[in-house]
């Protein structure tokens, strides 16, 4: 059976477009470590997203959402809060054995914006695994 | 087999009634119905009233429950 993708799967699936074209570049061609490009990112997602929400909004006849939307939401920001509580408990373990044991000092520029991007990258993998996981319910029916 | 099973397909074909019509009519997504016509998703108790209302069955006829089925 045909089962075309309601509001809330295009928005998600515009939401996940969005968080892999901004923020991709931004990890993975190494871009971390400078403060405008942060900025721009930060940008660049606000505007992508409202640009993308704006469209779906505008060519999409039913926008109803329902209980069963509500649910998936709750499980999207469940997976998300638990990977980002895993992964601070993760990062700030890891903060404390470095400082314990000196193996990095904690009071330069350049060690503040790769923390800084730790814990950006931190949000970022919390966001996309709400988004995933929400994907996922949506095309197992729930 | 899940806990929960309905007749809301078959109620729904004798009525003539498409998915997207029912769906309106209960205030949900198409998806939704889609969902609960193929036991993968348990609607809330207000949800299963309103369809039982629309479809105009009891809601026993439309839902019906078994202990030993999996949630």
């Amino acid at each position: 059976m045909a089962t075309s993708l309601s509001y809330r799967e295009k928005s998600l699936y515009a939401s996940l477009a969005a968080e892999l074209v901004v923020y991709g570049p931004y990890f993975f061609l190494h871009q971390q470590n400078s403060v405008n490009k942060v900025a721009g990112m930060i940008i660049g997602i606000i505007v992508l997203q409202t640009v993308l929400q704006l469209v779906i909004a505008l060519v999409t006849r039913n926008r109803v959402t329902d209980e069963r939307d509500r649910l998936i939401e709750l499980r999207g920001y469940r997976a998300g809060y638990l990977t980002i509580a895993t992964l601070m408990v993760l990062g700030l373990g890891m903060l404390w054995f470095h400082a314990a044991v000196g193996h990095m000092r904690l009071d330069n520029r350049m060690m503040g914006l790769h923390f800084l991007s730790v814990f950006f990258g931190m949000l970022v993998i919390a966001d996309i695994t709400k988004t995933a996981t929400q994907i996922v319910a949506y095309r197992r029916a729930l | 087999m899940p806990a929960i099973r309905n007749q809301i397909r078959e109620l729904r074909a004798l009525r003539e009634m498409t998915q997207q019509e029912l769906a309106d009519r209960v205030g949900v997504t198409r998806q939704t119905v889609i969902a609960i016509e193929q036991d993968k998703y348990s609607p809330s108790l207000e949800t299963a009233f309103k369809v039982a209302l629309v479809l105009g069955v009891p809601l026993e006829q439309c839902f019906q429950y078994d202990p030993r089925g999996k949630r």
